[in-house]
């Protein structure tokens, strides 16, 4: 499922997505089964294995993928910074009318 | 003390965690009377388990976040009651862990401080409070799709966020918890971590987890502030987010600490039943 917007702002202008530590991800795959929205893709034939495919199929603020890694080979962006980027993006949004 | 339990551990030999966690289920088994499951065997001596998971709550211990225990009891069906996951406890308490198959000081000392941190959980529990009486006259509207039906408190009082979370603003408090979407989307929930008490929460930080047999998701506050109670019966039945996820389910309540600033980012009721209608309508294609 892919969301346009978030809070009213372009889901592409959002920086929120996971980050795969190549040097800890031990291609088990368990993300690729556990995420709804198809965020990753499995690359079987090439040298890195497992990507991030669809960065803005995945939710704002949500986790979830990184909880369920063994190797804790998954990271995301602060939020903190997120959060105040969107805000931002919010308000250049209202005072371009 | 930790005693009448059902214990599930991890039984990953070639994994440091998972030996801690076998470690740490005979340790359990041995001092006390809990009894131990162990989950080679389960898969294949179904019944003698069962029996044991029917009769005390169940204490599982994964080893690390791939939760093959936590799985397990899913895919058995058994109720959780408790869980460890000794990755995350070493994280908390700076134990580094390493490759080691066997247990060394690091190791053995992990062992002991959760077993301290078991045995003291009944104190924990005292310190929640007992809260529960809001009267609350939630007026809901509700969407039908196919045989789902979600339900979504209209009052003006209720706030929401994008990801499927509420909460109840009553002054400079605030009880929050999620949606019927994300109830009726992970269908029966079998496990509800809390958050801690008094710990301080932004907006859209992590105010627990809930699990069940198809998936887990953190629960995304609304609004920050500092957990003030928890809702203390989900430990034991978290069926009641099924249930009603906007009154015996709720998760937390909150003392808000910047609830006007907060606002600019949460949305009405109009605005989230929208927002909701479109994501069942693309879930079901």
């Amino acid at each position: 499922m892919s969301e346009s917007t978030f809070m009213g702002v372009e889901r592409d202008k959002i920086d929120w997505k996971p980050i795969i530590n190549y040097t800890k991800c031990d291609y088990c795959m368990e993300c690729v089964k556990f995420c709804p929205h198809k965020v990753f893709e499995v690359r079987e034939s090439e040298e890195i294995k497992l990507i991030v495919r669809n960065p803005n199929n995945c939710v704002v603020f949500c986790r979830a993928c990184s909880k369920i890694c063994g190797p804790d080979a998954l990271s995301f962006p602060d939020k903190s910074a997120t959060t105040q980027r969107i805000k931002e993006i919010r308000k250049e949004m209202e005072s371009n009318g | 003390m930790v005693e009448n339990y059902a214990v599930l551990p991890c039984n990953g030999l070639d994994k440091c965690a998972g030996v801690i966690s076998r470690e740490l289920a005979i340790k359990l088994c041995e001092n006390v009377k809990n009894e131990i499951i162990c989950p080679v065997f389960y898969r294949v001596a179904e019944a003698k388990y069962n029996k044991i998971a029917g009769k005390r709550p169940l204490l599982v211990i994964d080893g690390c976040q791939t939760r093959c225990a936590s799985k397990l009891a899913a895919e058995k069906s058994l109720k959780i009651s408790r869980k460890v996951t000794i990755t995350e406890e070493a994280k908390n308490h700076n134990i580094e862990l390493r490759s080691n198959l066997r247990l060394l000081e690091n190791e053995n000392a992990l062992i002991e401080i959760i077993l301290n941190e078991l045995n003291n959980d009944e104190d924990k529990v005292t310190l929640f409070s007992d809260e529960t009486n809001v009267v609350y006259n939630f007026e809901y509207v509700t969407f039908q799709n196919g045989k789902f039906i979600f339900r979504v408190p209209k009052n003006p009082e209720v706030y929401y966020n994008e990801n499927d979370c509420w909460a109840y603003v009553i002054g400079n408090r605030a009880r929050i918890g999620v949606t019927d979407f994300v109830q009726q989307n992970l269908s029966d929930i079998l496990y509800f971590t809390p958050p801690d008490i008094g710990a301080e929460i932004d907006q859209f930080g992590e105010v627990g987890e809930i699990e069940s047999s198809k998936s887990l998701i953190d629960i995304i506050s609304p609004v920050s502030g500092k957990v003030i109670s928890i809702n203390e019966t989900l430990v034991q039945k978290p069926e009641l987010i099924n249930e009603n996820p906007y009154e015996l389910g709720w998760i937390a309540e909150l003392e808000l600490t910047d609830f006007e600033g907060d606002k600019e980012l949460l949305i009405g009721f109009d605005k989230y039943f929208e927002i909701m209608k479109k994501k069942v309508e693309d879930l079901n294609g």
